[in-house]
This record gives structure tokens, sequence and C-alpha cells, in this order.
């Protein structure tokens, strides 16, 4: 591009009329507030008159040293950068797929397809966190389900140890098999687990079986929970499927935009020749669109490491933090309770650094790939 | 490529375990879809306490009286217009803006072009959480406080990074002969942004538009900010009258975010045909 | 006779003429009021606040309220914008504690206490009036409630129909375990999903009794560690509570607002939570329908306070906090007609009338004394439940920083799961501390 070279007269005013006003509004909404984030990051301001009221200076670098020696600013930092990787690896390969389907009409209904795949950008997040609460609440249809599973197994459990004691009787000797079966979290439950487990069994009615094999069940047999949610390893695996089902749709909707742009005849004497759909995809349209892929990749990762609402309201950042994202992070610190500007302020910038260094790297690798473009 | 081509039977196999994967991942995430949006209308039916004991089931005795309430408690009668008026206002603003710039930036040579054009880019990243303090004390100090253009002014600053880099990598593509044939032919840079330019770009305002709608649809976090009288404040504000985490009126909060849910979804479903159309119309011309 | 009448009627029309006049003369200065109302349509009471408001408006024609109205975050990220901008409205609505810390540390708000004068305050508790229980040691606001974060609702009928009382110490809540858990009982219910709810209602109880609040403040003062004995015992406690299966694990994955229904439906025999959660029971105007029946709330259900834990130092006490209230801005001119109209909105909210509105509505139990109104069973139990445990301790979240108690929550649910033990997580509260403290400097 000739983008360096000095400009008179009529180009340049013409430059100047068209850049100024787009300019002149980001700097007033963008500009001057990053200006004002980075001096109060840096600065002592704690709430209070800003201008003309109480003084405030610069207070050095404490916030970002604070950050950095947070073990939960470096989790939070990792379950971004997964959130990242799902959405350049994930969002934007299933996106391309999808959108190639819908344009060569490889699937019956495209248009149903394109619609229904974009339409999650338009649920509410609020009502997709509190489906999610429900869905994986213990007490909730997932609960429903496994629990009766286990109290199947368990009560099988007990009929096999019935049978092999010659038939259920309250006795010390069925007492115990019982405890054996129900390990160390059921015999916590009592002081004296033999005597009371015996008294308690004396207390049903003769001859009922099924109210003992019932009661047992409620008290021994495993309960479900969603602990899966709270391992760190694996607490983010659900909320990245939720991320992909989410977003995967608009990159659908950009890419076919730009699919559109392919001469169709292009692709007919491919076809002629031979080509497959999938060669086609990756010869023809996969080049054709590398431009739009890295655009979808900023975008992606801009996306991704701002991203606050979806997993507020999914996790709250939970259970014990292990879901946290930098947004969430910043929350919980200087928002929740006492307002911490320098800090709110000293993360978002973190934030912006280190989107900008993703997206450096991806301008770097589509140099090193690029060329075909142009 | 030639050389690429597997042979018969083998391909084609692979072409529909291929199609299958991708039916049964399009089949999951339109039941998640269509789940959620399901459950949320079903459950505007239930009073809270039926909600209470029944978060999953169909509604017992359905009631309409949540929709009643939500409604005017919520005052959407006199948000809606202003939703409407915020999101395309803004959005068109974005795809005029951008496409401005994105020209010069892309077409018009000048040393100006770098730091400008890479200020935009550095835009995209900021969370909205460290924009809202400056922005209350810029908009005071300009008296646009509890306007609608303050808000129309922010959505667009918001938009605009994102719109102007789209929009530049876009037109960077389009051939320079173009625009220097048409200069030959003694057009000036407005009628070549008109007759050249606009209607290839289409496509990528489709794109932008599409990125904006949504979001300013629901965004809530600035508006705010910027807005303190009822009949300045978009849907979002209403609807955030009913999220509460203690002693929630979940029969309400559901029928409101249904209302809030409903205009974007008719308008998707009414007109997804012309945004594809709107697309190709691009693509004839480019 | 008739020089007296026209007399009088004489003097008639010149003081209708001059009422009327005075009445122009009023009505020319009215004084606008800008308020910032904190307010949730889908609560209960919703409609009476509305009309609180109105009510006020009509009967004060010389008061103009602009009013926003805001709800949970956006009204706090709202109010901090006001204060940066130094545009604070009128009146508006205030927490005694760090959510509101600008206000209170900045003295933006009027000292109530001088503007509304001892003779007034003398109407409301001592625990509303004292400055000590808000941020800045000054009555910035006034506290419409003091709220006890710490209730067991129990079930009553259901315990009797079990072959049990209404537990009173540890030993006997652990006793009822098993058999309420063979018929599908949970002994205790504590949704604790969000975090904040095991902290705030249960545990700032146990470290009150355990520890003690001058324990907290040592701790804050730097004089002890939270990895001393006393705190380590009181997360032992709850540690305790799991193991014992007093309450389930699982319930770690219960949302907050899953278990007032739970309870409801029979499937808990006790319910630890605040006591705003008593509203939750009342009936709903719209449907007519209630979660528990008026009658039943009456006669199955009390309120007691979390049974006695062995080696307890400071027996029955209860968490509690003061809660929000309303303030006037610090900038309004002494002696302006905007002071005086903003303090007598500010008195007509704290009135007897709007008080028993509030405490009708089950939003609050008032600190206003002797507030009356007709309440459903379960909500009229709550004053009962003051008077017979006037005891209270800290609520750990409004003594320290969330850098501190988001360390502390997210612990609690770790010992809940089982997954960590009380010492590691004191030795991380106590790190989160340390930090927050050298960064605070």
């Amino acid at each position: 591009m000739s983008s360096a070279r000095q400009i008179h007269g009529e180009e340049g005013r013409a430059y100047w009329a068209m850049v100024l006003p787009a300019f002149l509004v980001y700097l007033l909404v963008i500009g001057f507030p990053i200006v004002l984030s980075v001096v109060l990051s840096v600065s002592d301001y704690s709430g209070g008159k800003m201008f003309g009221g109480e003084s405030w200076g610069f207070a050095g670098f404490g916030q970002y040293a604070r950050i950095a020696s947070d073990p939960f600013f470096w989790n939070a930092l990792k379950n971004n950068l997964y959130i990242v990787l799902v959405s350049v690896f994930g969002q934007l390969p299933l996106g391309f797929v999808f959108a190639y389907l819908v344009y060569r009409k490889l699937v019956a209904r495209p248009g149903f397809w394109q619609g229904i795949l974009y339409l999650p950008n338009i649920i509410s997040i609020i009502v997709v966190g509190l489906l999610w609460q429900t869905i994986f609440s213990p007490r909730g249809p997932i609960g429903a389900v496994m629990n009766a599973a286990y109290r199947r197994e368990f009560q099988d459990a007990l009929a096999a140890l019935f049978a092999s004691r010659g038939g259920f009787a309250p006795t010390e000797e069925i007492a115990r098999g019982i405890l054996e079966l129900a390990g160390p979290a059921g015999r916590a439950l009592f002081s004296d687990p033999v005597a009371e487990l015996r008294e308690l069994l004396l207390s049903y009615p003769a001859g009922g079986m099924p109210e003992v094999l019932d009661g047992l069940a409620n008290l021994f047999a495993r309960k479900w929970s969603p602990e899966f949610l709270t391992r760190p390893d694996v607490a983010m695996l659900p909320v990245l499927f939720v991320i992909l089902w989410m977003y995967t749709g608009m990159y659908l909707i950009l890419f076919l935009a730009n699919m559109q742009k392919i001469d169709p005849q292009v692709i007919e004497s491919a076809r002629i020749d031979g080509a497959r759909d999938g060669q086609v995809m990756r010869y023809i349209v996969l080049p054709a669109l590398s431009g739009t892929i890295v655009n979808s990749a900023i975008l992606a990762i801009s996306g991704s490491l701002s991203s606050f609402a979806l997993i507020y309201s999914m996790t709250g950042g939970g259970p014990s933090r292990v879901t946290e994202i930098l947004s969430i992070y910043m929350y919980n610190n200087a928002f929740l309770g006492r307002p911490n500007f320098p800090l709110a302020n000293a993360i978002s910038l973190v934030i912006v650094a280190i989107s900008l260094g993703l997206i450096a790297a991806t301008k770097a690798v589509e140099k090193r790939l690029g060329g075909k473009e142009e | 490529m030639a050389e690429g081509i597997p042979t018969g039977a083998a391909g084609r196999a692979a072409q529909a375990i291929a199609k299958a994967a991708a039916y049964a991942l399009m089949s999951l995430f339109a039941l998640m879809t269509v789940y959620p949006i399901l459950w949320l209308v079903m459950n505007s039916f239930k009073t809270t306490r039926e909600f209470q004991v029944n978060q999953l089931g169909w509604p017992a005795a359905p009631t309409l009286a949540n929709y009643a309430e939500a409604w005017s408690y919520g005052e959407f009668g006199k948000l809606f217009p202003n939703s409407l008026l915020y999101t395309f206002g803004a959005t068109a603003g974005i795809v005029l803006l951008s496409a401005l710039a994105g020209f010069a930036f892309a077409k018009l040579g000048s040393r100006a072009t770098r730091p400008i054009y890479g200020s935009f880019v550095i835009g995209i990243l900021l969370t909205v959480n460290t924009l809202m303090i400056p922005l209350f004390i810029e908009v005071n100090l300009l008296g646009i406080y509890n306007t609608r253009l303050a808000v129309l002014v922010v959505y667009v600053g918001q938009g605009l990074p994102m719109g102007v880099y789209l929009m530049t990598e876009y037109i960077r593509g389009i051939p320079t002969a173009l625009v220097e044939s048409a200069r030959i032919d003694g057009a000036g840079f407005g009628r070549i942004f008109r007759s050249v330019i606009l209607p290839m770009v289409l496509p990528v305002a489709t794109t932008i538009a599409i990125l904006n709608i949504s979001g300013i649809w629901n965004e809530f976090a600035l508006i705010n900010i910027l807005v303190s009288k009822t009949e300045l404040k978009s849907l979002p504000l209403g609807i955030y009258k009913f999220s509460g985490s203690l002693s929630s009126d979940y029969g309400k909060q559901f029928a409101a975010l249904t209302i809030g849910m409903a205009p974007m979804l008719l308008f998707y479903l009414a007109f997804h045909k012309q945004i594809t159309q709107g697309v190709s119309a691009g693509a004839v011309k480019g | 006779m008739k020089q007296k009448k026209i007399l009088f009627a004489l003097l008639a029309a010149a003081l209708i003429s001059s009422l009327a006049l005075g009445g122009c003369a009023k009505k020319a200065k009215v004084v606008t009021l800008k308020v910032m109302n904190y307010q949730q349509a889908d609560q209960a009471g919703y409609k009476e606040d509305v009309k609180i408001w109105e009510d006020f408006q009509k009967a004060n024609p010389d008061i103009k309220l602009d009013m926003e109205v805001l709800f949970n975050d956006p009204y706090h990220e709202k109010l901090q914008a006001y204060a940066a901008a130094g545009t604070l409205p009128d009146v508006f609505y205030v927490w005694p504690g760090s959510r509101s810390a600008v206000i209170h540390e900045k003295k933006l708000a009027k000292d109530l206490g001088v503007i509304l004068g001892t003779e007034y305050l003398k109407d409301f508790s001592a625990a509303a009036t004292n400055p000590a229980n808000q941020l800045g040691m000054y009555m910035a606001m006034l506290p419409q409630a003091y709220t006890y974060t710490s209730v067991m609702y129990v079930n009553k009928k259901l315990l009797a129909d079990n072959g049990f009382e209404v537990p009173k110490t540890y030993a006997e809540l652990k006793a009822m375990v098993p058999k309420l858990k063979a018929k599908g009982i949970a002994a205790v219910m504590l949704p604790n999903k969000d975090g904040w709810p095991m902290q705030s209602c249960l545990f700032s109880t146990v470290a009150g009794r355990v520890a003690g609040d001058a324990f907290l403040r040592d701790v804050k003062a730097g004089k002890a560690k939270f990895t001393d004995k006393p705190f380590v015992d009181s997360l032992a406690v709850i540690e305790s509570l799991y193991k014992d299966g007093i309450i389930a694990r699982e319930d770690n994955q219960v949302g907050y607002g899953e278990a007032a229904g739970i309870f409801a439906s029979g499937k808990a025999a006790i319910y630890v939570d605040g006591d705003w959660r008593a509203a939750a029971y009342i009936t709903d105007k719209s449907s007519g329908k209630a979660l528990i029946d008026p009658k039943a709330q009456e006669s199955d259900f009390v309120l007691a306070p979390f049974v006695s834990i062995p080696g307890e130092q400071n027996p029955g006490v209860v968490s509690a906090v003061a809660g929000c209230g309303w303030s006037i801005n610090g900038a309004l001119k002494a002696g302006s007609p905007e002071e005086q109209a903003a303090v007598r909105l500010v008195k007509y909210l704290y009135s007897p009338e709007v008080q028993a509105i509030r405490f009708a509505t089950g939003q609050y139990v008032p600190t206003r004394k002797g507030v009356k109104a007709d309440v459903e069973p379960l909500v009229a139990k709550v004053p009962a439940f003051y008077a017979e445990n006037d005891k209270t301790c800290y609520v750990v979240d409004g003594v320290f920083d969330p850098a501190v108690y988001n360390v502390l929550n997210s612990g609690l649910i770790a010992i809940g799961l089982g997954t960590k033990k009380p010492a590691a997580v004191a030795a991380e509260i106590q790190k989160a501390f340390d930090a927050w403290k050298a960064a605070a400097k």
C-alpha cells in the first residue's frame, strides 16, 4: 500500500473529511477513557469527586505488582486463555465448516440451519445462566436420573447381602454388613454406628422390607452432584462448550457473507474437473477467506478476553473461583465491595496488553502463512 | 490439487461421515438453542410459587398476569421506541462512519493513517467497566447527560473500532484501479465513495450491522450511566428491574425477559432472508 | 351589626386573598429534589413502594421529586459515577458498609445525627443510631433495619412427626440425622453454590460464638491471625457439620434461589438463611398463593438461633448487621430550602406509616420502635426472634474487604466438599489479608 506518502489538496481534504467524524467520536468515547484509565491505574484515587474534589496523585505501580502476585489472577488468566483457544480453534473452524455447508447447500434446508445456529446470539444471557443452574443442580433433572440409578445399585447390593445372610433381620451382623456397604461417609452419620443402625432397623415394622430398602437407600446410597464442576481441571469444560455453542453462529454468518463474494464459476469449473466438496473447501474457499479468518480471529480474541456476562450468570466465577476469568476477577476484587478504581483500571489495562500481544501474534502467523491473498 | 483427490468409495464414505457428524453437532446446537427459549416462554406463564417447586415441567395453571404486571412495572411501552432508535440509529452511524474512515484509510494515502488506524484497533479491546466513570464525567462536562444524543454517540463510538477495522481491511481488498479510473473520469472522492465504494461494501456492512444490532439491543451498563430519565431508557434497563438475587419474582422476570427477547427474535425470523440477500447483492458486484 | 358583618367579610376576604397570594408565592418557588431510589420491580411491596412516593408528591406540592429508579449493580455503578463527577442527588439510598464506602469515607452525606436530632432519633433502636455500625463512624444514613443474617427456620411439625423437638445443641442436631435422612429429609438445608450464604448466614454466627468479635477486631488490627486457634476451630465446626451429615455436601451445588421452595416442600427439616427470607413465604398478592400457607406458618414453623456449639465462648450470639437507609447529600447548603425539603422527605420515609407498609410487605422489620402492621405469621415471628436473641456479633463480610472474604467464601465451599482442611483455608485467608493490607497502604 502507498499509505505513507504525503497528500495534498483535494485528496487531503477528502481524507480528513472522511476520517475526522469517526476519529472525533472515537477520541471522545474511547480515547479519553483509555488515557484516564492509564492515569488512574497508577494513582491513589479512591472515589469521590474526581476533578476539583479531594486531591489524588501518583501512587506507583503497586496495583500491577499486586495483580502479578495473586494466584487467582493467574488462574483467571489461564481460564481466559482457554476461552481464546476454544474461540479461535473451536468457533472459527466450526463456523467455517457450517458456513460452507450452508453456502454450498450440502445440508437439507440450509436457510433453517443458518437461522437456528445464529439464534443463540439473541437469547438473553440471564436465561442461559438460570437454565444452566437449574439443570446442573443436584436436585435438577440430571440429579434425579443419576440418583435413581445409584439407589438401584445400592439396593441390589443390599439384596445380595441379605440373601447371603439368609434373609433380612435387624441383627448386629446384618447391621455390620450394611455399614460396610455404606462406607466411611455413611458410618460418620452415627456416634455408635452398629447400635444406632440396629435401633433404626428395629423401628421399621416387621415385614416392611420395601420401607427398609427405601430408608437405607436414602441414608447411604450415593448422591449425584456435579462434582466435576468443582474440579479446577474440568470445571471450565462445560463453560467452554456453552461458549462454543453461543458464538459459533456469529462466525457462520461472518464467513457465509464473505463466501458469497467468491465467483461461483470458479467453484463450478472445479466441480466439473472432478473436485470434491472437501477439496473445493480446502483449495478454493479457504484461501479466498484467509483475510476474513484473520479478522475473525482478532474478533474472537478480543471478545474472549473482555467477555463477562455469560460466565458471570452461569457460574459467577465459582465454585471456589475455579471458573473466574479476568473480567470477573476485576469485578470481584474491584467493584463487589469497596470500589478500587486503580486496581480495576490496572486489571483492564493488563487485559488490553494481553489482547494486543495475542493479536500481534495472529498477525505474525498471517504474514508467515499468508501471501495467497492479493 | 490433482494428487489430493481420494479414490472413489473411500472419499465418498469420508464425506458421508463428515456430513453425519456435522448434522449431529448442528442438531445438538439447535436443541441447546430451542430448549432455553421454550423453557423461558413456558416459565413465563407460571406463578413464582409454581416455578419454585416445578422448574422444568409445563405450567399447571398458565397465567398471563406475569406479562401484564411486567409490562406495566417495567414501563416497556416507553422503553421500546428508545431501544429501536438506539439500536438502529447507532448501527447506521457505525456503518456509515466506518465506511468513510475505512475508505480513507485504505485508498487515500496519508502518513496519519498508521497512528490513527492503529489507535482504533486498540479500542477493540477495552472492557466496558473501565469506560463508565470517564464517560460519565465527560458527558456531564459536555452538558449532554440525559440526552439521546449522548447514548447514540457513545454507542457509535463503542462500535467504531471493530467497524473501522473490518471496513478498512475489506476495502483494501477492492482493486485500487477502480478508484483510479473513477478519478480519471473526473469523479470527486465523495462521489467515488457513494457510487463505487458504498455498493461494494454491502457484505461487510451487513456483517458489522449483525455484530452490533444484538449487542446494542441488550446493552445496559453504558446507558445506565448516560441517562436517568425513564423516557430515555432502553429495554434492558427495564428488564434489569426484574433480575434480583433475593426473593426474586421469577414469573415476572421471565415475562420481562420474553418481552425483551421477542422483538429481536421476530426481527431475525422476518429478515434473515433479506440479510442473506443483502450479503449476496454485494457479491454480484464484487 | 351590619358594619360588623361587612368588617368581617372584608377581613375574611383579606385573609383568603393573602392566603391565596401566599399560596401563589409558595408555588412560585417549588423546590426540586433529585432522588435516587433503590427499587426492585419483582419484589413484594413494589406497588406499595410506588404509592409511598406518589403519596409524598401529592401531599407536598411545593416539592417536585425528580426521581431515578435503579436496582442492584446498576444502582451502585451510578452512585459511584455521581460521586466521581460530584453530582450526587439530594437524597439517595446507602449501604452501611463497604458497598457505599465512598459516601462514608469521603463524608459525602450529611450527619443525620445532627440533622434529625436526638429527639427524633430516640424512636429508633440503639443499634440503628449507633454511628459505630457505619463505615465512616458517623451517621451518614439511618439504617431502616437491623438485619439478623443467621436464622434457623424450623419445620416443627416435620420434626415432631419423627419424634424430635426443636434442637438446642449440636448433639441433638446430629442425633436427628440418621432417622430423617432415612426418610429422605435433610436435617439442615444451606444452599451454598453462590458462596456467600455459608459465610453470611452460618459461619459468621459460629465465628462470633467460638472466636468472638474482639478476635476479629484483633485480626484486623494485626494483633491476631486467622491461623490462630479460635478461627481455625470455627472453620472446624463447619467441617464437622458436613462430616456428620447435618448438611449434605451436595448443597454446595444448590443455588440460593432454589432452597426456599425445597424447604417449603418438606424436603428439609431446618433451613438456615437470613431473617429476610421469611418474606419468601408470604402470600403472593397476584395469585393469592403462598409457599407456606399462613395457617401452617403459624402452627408448624418456628424461628430459632443456631444450636449451641461445643466449646463456644459467647453462647447464643447471632450475626447481625445494620441495614440500608437514606442519606442526604452533604453538599446541600445548610438551612437552604433544598435541605429543608430533603429533611421533610427523609422524615416522611422514616415515618411510622411508611415503615409500617415496609414491615407489612415483608421487606424488613423496622428499626423505628413500635411500628405495628398486620403481617403474616412467619414475618411476625422475626421481631420476636430479635427480642429473644439480643446479643449479636459481626457478619464477616461486613468487617473485611472482598479480597479477604472472597477467599473465605470459597474456602468454606472447599471445606464443605471435603477438599480442604480448616487449617489450610485459614492460611489462605491470612495470606489474602496480608496482601490486601500491603496494597491498602
